[in-house]
Formats: C-alpha cells, structure tokens, sequence
C-alpha cells in the first residue's frame, strides 16, 4: 500500500502527523518505510531524530536518485539509528521502520521527464515488494513531486494507493484543501490528465484535520462562558464550511488533536512521551495510533 | 581470468503461484527465443538472455582504476511458479588491444567483459565481492546489481500478475566471483539482505555456475524469508493461534519449495554439500519446518481439546 501525504499549504503539520502514523503502523506489527519527498525541506529525519540526516543526506538522497545519479536511494533503520534512546530498540512484535531521506538541498523537481517517472515507479515497485506501508511525504500544496507520484501511479495500476490531505481547522485551509483536491490544477484536475479515473482517484483521498481544538476540550475549562461560546459558535460554522467544501465528516479518515508537544518541537510521540514523562496527551497518540489502522481499513475508505 | 556475477530474488508478485504456460508468457522477453522449462523435481523456467554493453570501471579492492569494456549477459528465472530472479555475470578478460575495439567484435563476444590496462584477479575479485570494501560499488563502477534487479523488475512488473502477493518480503542480492583452481566455496552474510559467494571451480568457466550460483541464491532466499515469517509470529509471544495463522502464508507458499542443488551439475554438487555440512543450510531450513509444523500440531490439539470441552459441558 502506497500512502502520499500532502497539504494544502505549509505549517499544517503533514511531516509530522505522517511520521508518527507510520511510527505507530511500525508498533502494530508492519512493515514501513517513510519516503522523504518533500524536495524543498526535507527535516523527516529531525521528525525520526537520526541527526546524520536531518535536514536531508548529502550522498544516494531521493532527490539524487530521482535524477539517476545513484543506482539506489540510502535507507536509514530508525531502530538502529535514531538518536533517541525510546526508538533505538526495536520493540518486540514491532515491524521495520525504515527513512528514504531526500537529499540535502535538493531543490524542488525542476521539470518531469520520463526518465524521472520511470526511475519512480521502479522505487515504489520494488518498496511495495517489501513493505506493509510505504508513506511518501509530498510536501505542500501544487508541485513537481504532486504530479511526478500522480504520473507514476498511472503505470503501476495493480498497486493500491491512497491520499491523505492534511489540513487545519480554520476557514482558509478548509477552502484551500478543498482548492487542492478539486480546483483548477488540483490533484484530481492533474490525475485526470495524466489518465487516472476521476471517480476512482476521488474514492483515494481522505482528508485529516491537525491542531483540532475541539469546544469541549480540558484546555479550555478556564475559559469565560462568552468565549466558549464564541468558539462552539466557530466550529459549528467551519463544520458547514466543511461540509459545503467536501472536506467534511464523510471524507475526513481522522483529526489529531492540538497538542502542546507537536507545537513546540516535531517529533515521534512515543508512550513514554505520554505514560512517564506525561509531555504529550494520551488523546494524541490514540489519535495516531487509530489512523494508523484506518489507514489500511478498507471500511473507512469505500466510496463516498 | 575470473567471472563476475549478482544475482536478485524475490518473491513473485502474485497472489499465488503461476503455471507452466504463465511462466513462459512472463519469461517470453524477447519474440522468438524460447523460454528454458524444466519440470523434475521443480518446475523451473529460464528466460532467454539479453545482453547490456558496458564500457566503465571495474570494482577494485585496490581503488585503482581499471577500465572494462564488453557486454552482460542477463537473464530472469521463476522456480515454482513463486520465486523469481534477475541474473546478470560477465567474464571479464585481458584485452589484447590497448584501446576500445569497435563494438562488433565485442558483440562477437556475448557475456565478456574486456580489461583495458594491468589488472589481478584477485584485486577484483575482492573488489568485487568486498570483505574489505563495505557497500555497493558506487554509480560510476560495472553495477551488475542495478542490472539483474531491473530485469526482476521486468518480472515483477509483468501485466500478468496480479501484485496481490501473499506476504511483504525483502529482495535478496547475491554477488559472486568464480575462479579456475583448486576447488573451495564461500558462502558470507552481509548486512540485511547483501550475501557473497567465492568459488573456485576444477576446469574451465561453464554456465554450470551460473546455475549453481542462482540455485545458491534460490535456497538463501527461502531460508532469509522462512526466518523472517517465523519471526513475525512471534512463537510464545501471541496466543497460539495467531502465531499460526501467522505462518500460514509459510506453509502455502514457501515450504514446498526445497530443492537443493536440483539444478546443479553431477560434477558440482560437493559445492552443495560442502555448504550443507557448513553452515548447513538443509539442517537450519529442517528444523525451522519442524518448528512450524509443531505449532500446528499443538494448535490443532489445543482446538480439539477445546471442543471436546464444549462437548462435555453441553451433551
């Protein structure tokens, strides 16, 4: 199963929640890999803390993959590289966790040729070969890369794939996830040209809504009765927002839920993070670790 | 002087085995040539062999540069109807010339590859099978790996399966070097899926070897993968049942599998034995089966245990 991350603008959160749901894929018992192809910053191994290639890797990148000057992108094993004492063991039951970093000041795709397509479809072919999950991070909004995954997949038909659209709660990036998928040069617009089914490629995508502050969360216990009123009054209007833009409940796969941790500094949410240290919500990780199941349920993606 | 050799296996893309005649179909890379079937005591089918022509350096242990200039000879394997492989080896040679000849007379020579400038075996072959030299060669060196696993792409990537396989499994990738003299073997594993072999073979280089070598990797394959399934049920770890369920893809499409030098000439298997006494890789893959099959057994028990329970309680 291919799974392609993107968001409708910077900022919402996609690295970050598609680590962790990998992370907890990992934890389940499969497979995963997590392919960095976010060419213009590529910080997913900051996010899996292996600092040899945090802001990318110098040498056998995606990125240098892609334009055919290494046979083979590098693979890093977070369980044996991370820096971080909670993911260096890997835990018993738990399945490979593997990071395709991008390269290290890559640049974004400047063109799409057929070589450059050709060179993806033969990675995600043999990746799928291996494992249970590959999630490939396609950065933010319209791209080079966006189209590249859309071309490639058109020539591996036999391969399933879904999208995941990251996006926030407020009015503009309910409007501009919607833009991405459906609006002129979205991903449906550009799938359709490329040759995928618009029926087929609309049934694929699934939105996920970040930093979700729901009305009657603990944080805003301390809050005055007009402001909570006043917030209800928000969420029920972005509801109807949702609901006119296709974002709404029956396309959203899952929300995480706004927390102080992924606020201050990206990174893997572990159960330590929650049970000993108690830095993160217990409501985040069961957040992760459920669309990390719905991601591969078949039930929570049939057709809209 | 030596021949250089990688051979990639992995397991078929599709949801379960494939016949005779798909395997032909899969094979058929090139109208015209017939794809190689044989069907005792394994159905094993060959395509036919393409060539790559290379012009570029060779991997040295040295680091020094050495310049090769010839062709490739290539081809894919599905052994019963699950396993399928990318092969690729070249002969590498002295050229008489000091210069690149015109490509005719490299095409007169498939599968040799020509050294320009001095070179020793052995610093090639060390090079190429790197105890010394971790790692693949890098992009500018002969990448016989990049070769033989775009032609198991080929395979895999064949319209006629149908991607559903059975179970998520790594490629493995085998590189070897074969020698003229007294006869040894040795068969090393590499970090996760890399392995080398270094045969030194009585006689002159035939395909034989090649066919030891793919039959080699075959074997390897199975072992690294039936390893691999037990180790994901988790034997002791999960109930009973699911560990079993867990195997199950095992039993259906691996344990059948076993054929060791099935394919091997009459004068080549003390190779194949020598490697069975050590590390002996019949003795480790016998006792993983046993193992498997124990678990069902105690399932199985388990169940009718259970079930006779339910009888009694309920007449």
């Amino acid at each position: 199963m291919l799974v392609f991350a993107i968001s409708d603008k910077g900022g919402t959160g996609r690295s970050v929640t598609g680590t962790n749901i990998v992370y907890r894929h990992a934890l389940q018992g499969n497979d995963v890999c997590y392919l960095d192809f976010d060419f213009g910053s590529p910080t997913a191994g900051a996010i899996f803390s292996v600092s040899s290639v945090a802001r990318g890797t110098r040498e056998n990148g995606l990125h240098h993959y892609l334009r055919g000057e290494c046979p083979q992108p590098r693979r890093v094993d977070v369980w044996a590289e991370s820096d971080r004492e909670g993911l260096r063991a890997r835990p018993p039951g738990a399945g490979r966790l593997v990071l395709l970093p991008g390269s290290e000041g890559g640049g974004e795709l400047s063109a799409l040729t057929d070589e450059v397509v050709g060179r993806c479809v033969q990675l995600l072919g043999r990746l799928d070969e291996e494992f249970d999950l590959c999630m490939i991070d396609v950065s933010a909004g319209r791209s080079f890369t966006a189209e590249l995954v859309l071309a490639a997949t058109v020539r591996m038909p036999a391969i399933p794939f879904r999208w995941l659209v990251f996006h926030r709660w407020t009015r503009q990036h309910i409007i501009a996830a919607d833009g991405l998928v459906t609006g002129a040069d979205g991903l449906l617009d550009v799938g359709i040209r490329f040759g995928h089914d618009a029926e087929d490629l609309r049934d694929r995508i699934r939105f996920v809504r970040t930093a979700v502050l729901e009305p009657d969360a603990a944080e805003l216990v301390g809050l005055r009765d007009e402001q909570r009123a006043w917030l209800s009054a928000c969420d029920s209007e972005l509801r109807e927002l949702a609901g006119r833009h296709g974002v709404g409940r029956t396309a959203m796969l899952g929300k995480i839920p706004l927390d102080p941790v992924l606020q201050w500094r990206e990174q893997l949410i572990t159960d330590e993070d929650v049970l000993a240290s108690k830095i993160a919500n217990a409501e985040t990780a069961a957040a992760f670790e459920e669309l990390a199941k719905k991601i591969v349920d078949d039930s929570a993606w049939e057709g809209l | 002087m030596l021949v250089m050799g990688e051979v990639h296996t992995g397991l078929l893309q599709n949801s379960g085995e494939i016949s005779e005649s798909t395997c032909r179909q899969v094979l058929g890379l090139m109208a015209g040539e017939t794809v190689r079937v044989s069907r005792r005591p394994i159905v094993h089918a060959l395509s036919p062999e393409r060539l790559t022509g290379v012009d570029c350096a060779l991997p040295t242990a040295s680091r020094s540069r050495v310049r090769g200039v010839g062709t490739v000879v290539s081809r894919c394997a599905v052994t019963g109807g699950r396993v399928a492989q990318g092969s690729s080896y070249a002969r590498v040679v002295r050229s008489e010339a000091d210069r690149r000849l015109p490509w005719s007379h490299y095409l007169a020579r498939p599968g040799v590859v020509e050294v320009l400038g001095k070179v020793k075996a052995a610093d090639l072959a060390e090079g190429f099978t790197g105890d010394t030299v971790p790692g693949r060669p890098d992009g500018a060196c002969l990448d016989l790996g990049a070769v033989s696993g775009r032609f198991l792409d080929l395979v895999q990537q064949s319209p006629l399966l149908d991607r559903r396989a059975p179970f998520k499994i790594p490629r493995t990738n085998l590189r070897w070097v074969a020698e003229t003299g007294e006869p040894s073997i040795r068969f090393t594993l590499h970090a996760e899926q890399e392995r080398t072999l270094r045969l030194t073979h009585p006689g002159p280089f035939t395909p034989a070897v090649v066919d030891l070598c793919e039959d080699l990797a075959t074997h390897d394959w199975l072992l690294t993968s039936l390893l691999v399934i037990v180790e994901r049920a988790r034997i002791g770890g999960t109930p009973g049942a699911q560990a079993v369920a867990r195997l199950a893809p095992a039993i259906d499409h691996l344990m059948h599998l076993w054929m060791p030098a099935a394919r091997v000439e009459e004068w080549m298997t003390p190779f194949w034995e020598s490697l069975e006494r050590r590390p002996g890789f019949t003795r480790q893959w016998r006792s993983l089966v046993d193992r498997v099959r124990d678990q069902v057994a105690m399932n199985t028990l388990a169940l009718l245990s259970a079930t006779a329970e339910a009888g009694r309680r309920s007449p």
